[in-house]
């Protein structure tokens, strides 16, 4: 058993072949979202994820950013359980009725100062669900929030380059 | 009008149950149930069961008109003898405030406690406007969880929102020392009533809400969708359409299994496996997004066929699975060859075959426990009767054999895209959809990433949408999560969970 375990750990050289970021400006993106959070949050944002009733696009999404490819720990940015630990709120989904109070406990929790990130075309104006009885048709209108990062879902990149503008102030 | 695979049968209030159950023991799966409010055509609210019946391409749907005797319309329940109905019952409670007579769980389901119970938000007469005047968000939840009593229980509550990424649910879980004896689901969180905003968008418009139902599975959901429009209009599909949806609808399998298969890993604390498999999604994810611009598939599918020329890009489509199945083959060889992580999968969750199929079980689900329930067989749509594939089962109900189910099929998925690009296509991608005609219904289902799903699709007097109802395949196998948790261990959970790896949104809808 012992020997079949050091075999396993020694033997990972045959790693994966990562996909690699050869695009320029998602290299130079990467550099930035480094310096911005070095400089703004000494080296660690701390982020809350919180869905309020997407469609689980944008958290797949989220996931990816903890990827090989993406690896946003780097940066030191990183998902955190509690909204206690977290920095930045970043919500999802057009927020359903029955996620209302969670959010705004949620909200609540988070210490100050904090950020409140809406993330998806659908947290940003309820998107497709617009209008339906059982959302409430935006981010916006449950907790204030400070930016918005549209896409539905938002890539990866667009992710990290809406979360180190927010951060860094440039956009409102 | 109907497609000709189906049947519509008119059933009395007291035929209902034991047609079902004549159904059921013919070996017949429950496909979906659901109301639908018919007054403005007949002037009757009609309750719709549908089965595929056993080893024929035949839907067979009971049709009931409900009565109503003086204290609010009612049925008599079939849950009793079509166990699988107990979600469909309560939800028809919810959405239309029709009784299921019988039924042993009268709490509601969808509607959590700040919708007054007059709501029936699938009503026709009920606007969005005027739903949302009723709601009132300091309302008291009437909802009573199960409670387990006795010495040493203690209950656990998680979320709505939990400590990772994942969509909001809340588990009460009671447990006895280490083990849960009993967990609760209270899902729902998520619901946006997307079966009533189809109504008000159209049928052309409708597949980007149907693409937005459940993210993982957007094509799948978009492609059953189209094919119930196209289905009821009598619409047929040009073949490149037909070729380019089962080849996305692979690729979609692909990356969901793959991906599942390395956050199975998250739940033993592998590291080194969820990193391997999630880099291997993040690769087909790239693919998707060359082809299609979206790395969720989504703005392909259209009514009456594809929006774009997915087919064009052959040449980087099997370059790049020729690396992605490399790459795949070492990764499953270094997981399984990782006795740490097997054995914690091994005995883990088992959910029994008995269970699976009186509750309806769905897909990977399904499989792993020994129940070979596929649609791209049970009912071939696309290209399906024209590749080759197996449809593989295994039959401990664990979450080792969830695993090897995803395993298999993904091998399944390399052969059938690459069989299906051995020849070039011609002609158009899509063809006119031209207008729905009225009253006519039809089913549109596709075997998604993690199971069946199912539209059902009904048009009103002047073509517009009477009733779209969607049935995923999470909605049928959340039920069997409590099966498989209970006897584990609380740790065990997230595993568990993992192994299913269901849609909130997709449920809850």
């Amino acid at each position: 058993m012992i020997e079949k375990l050091l075999y396993n750990i020694f033997r990972s050289k045959e790693a994966v072949s990562y996909p690699e970021i050869s695009d320029a400006s998602e290299k130079a993106l990467l550099a930035e979202a480094k310096e911005t959070i070095d400089k703004v949050f000494g080296r660690s944002l701390r982020i809350r994820q919180v869905d309020a009733g997407s469609c689980n696009a944008c958290e797949w999404e989220c996931i990816a950013l903890t990827n090989p490819v993406y690896d946003v720990q780097r940066f030191g940015i990183d998902f955190v359980a509690s909204p206690r630990h977290a920095d930045v709120l970043l919500v999802t989904g057009p927020v359903s009725v029955a996620m209302v109070e969670a959010l705004k406990k949620t909200y609540d929790a988070t210490p100050t100062p904090r950020l409140v990130i809406a993330c998806g075309d659908c947290a940003k104006d309820g998107g497709v669900y617009r209008g339906s009885y059982a959302v409430t048709d935006g981010v916006h209108n449950i907790v204030p929030v400070d930016g918005y990062i549209t896409g539905c879902p938002p890539t990866p990149a667009s992710l990290i380059r809406g979360i180190v503008d927010i951060v860094a102030g440039r956009i409102k | 009008m109907h497609p000709a695979n189906e049947t519509y049968k008119m059933v009395s209030e007291d035929e209902l149950v034991g047609k079902a159950a004549a159904l059921m023991k013919g070996r017949a799966i429950l496909r979906t149930m659901f109301a639908c409010d018919e007054r403005e055509l007949d002037g009757t609210l009609k309750l719709y069961a549908v089965f595929s019946v056993h080893g024929e391409d035949r839907f067979e749907t009971l049709v009931q008109d409900v009565k109503d005797y003086g204290e609010g319309p009612t049925f008599m329940s079939i849950t009793h003898a079509v166990p699988a109905a107990h979600w469909y019952e309560r939800e028809i409670k919810d959405m239309f405030g029709i009784t299921p007579d019988g039924h042993p769980d009268t709490r509601g389901l969808v509607l959590h406690g700040m919708y007054p119970e007059v709501a029936r938000p699938l009503m026709r007469d009920r606007s969005h406007e005027e739903l949302r005047r009723l709601i009132d968000l300091t309302r008291e939840d009437p909802y009573k969880y199960m409670e387990v009593k006795g010495e040493g229980v203690y209950e656990i509550p998680v979320g709505p929102v939990h400590a990772g990424i994942i969509e909001p649910g809340h588990f009460r879980f009671s447990a006895v020392g280490e083990t849960i004896y009993y967990l609760d689901p209270r899902l729902f969180y998520t619901h946006k009533g997307i079966e009533k905003q189809f109504e008000t968008v159209g049928f052309l418009r409708g597949v980007a809400l149907a693409e937005r139902v459940s993210g993982c599975s957007s094509f799948s959901h978009g492609a059953a969708y189209c094919h119930a429009v196209e289905r009821m209009a009598g619409i047929s599909l040009p073949v490149k359409a037909s070729v380019t949806r089962t080849l996305l609808i692979e690729l979609e399998r692909l990356y969901n299994h793959i991906g599942d298969i390395g956050n199975m890993c998250a739940g033993t604390g592998f590291a080194v496996g969820y990193a391997k498999g999630a880099s291997i999604k993040e690769t087909l994810m790239r693919l998707n997004e060359r082809l299609t611009k979206s790395r969720y598939l989504r703005g392909v599918n259209t009514v009456g066929g594809v929006e774009a020329d997915v087919l064009k890009h052959a040449d980087d489509i099997l370059l790049t699975l020729d690396r992605v199945k490399e790459e795949y083959k070492s990764f499953m060889e270094f997981l399984l060859s990782s006795i740490s992580h097997i054995e914690r999968l091994e005995g883990t969750g088992i959910l029994s075959k008995s269970i699976a199929h009186s509750l309806g079980a769905t897909g990977v689900a399904a499989r792993g426990s020994g129940i070979g329930d596929d649609i791209r067989r049970a009912h071939p749509h696309l290209h399906y009767d024209r590749v080759v594939f197996e449809t593989h089962t295994h039959a401990k109900g664990d979450v080792l054999a969830r695993m090897m189910v995803r395993a298999d099929e993904a091998g399944c998925s390399f052969s059938i895209i690459e069989a299906l690009l051995e020849t070039p296509y011609k002609g158009l991608l899509k063809t006119d959809p031209g207008q729905v005609s009225p009253r006519r219904q039809a089913l549109g289902y596709v075997e998604g990433p993690r199971g069946s799903i199912f539209y059902w699709v009904k048009s009103g007097d002047k073509g517009e949408p009477l009733r779209v109802k969607v049935r995923s395949a999470s909605y049928c196998n959340w039920p069997l999560l409590p099966f498989a948790a209970s006897g584990n261990i609380v740790p065990d959970f997230p595993l568990v969970n993992k192994s299913f790896n269901l849609s909130y949104s997709g449920c809850d809808i």
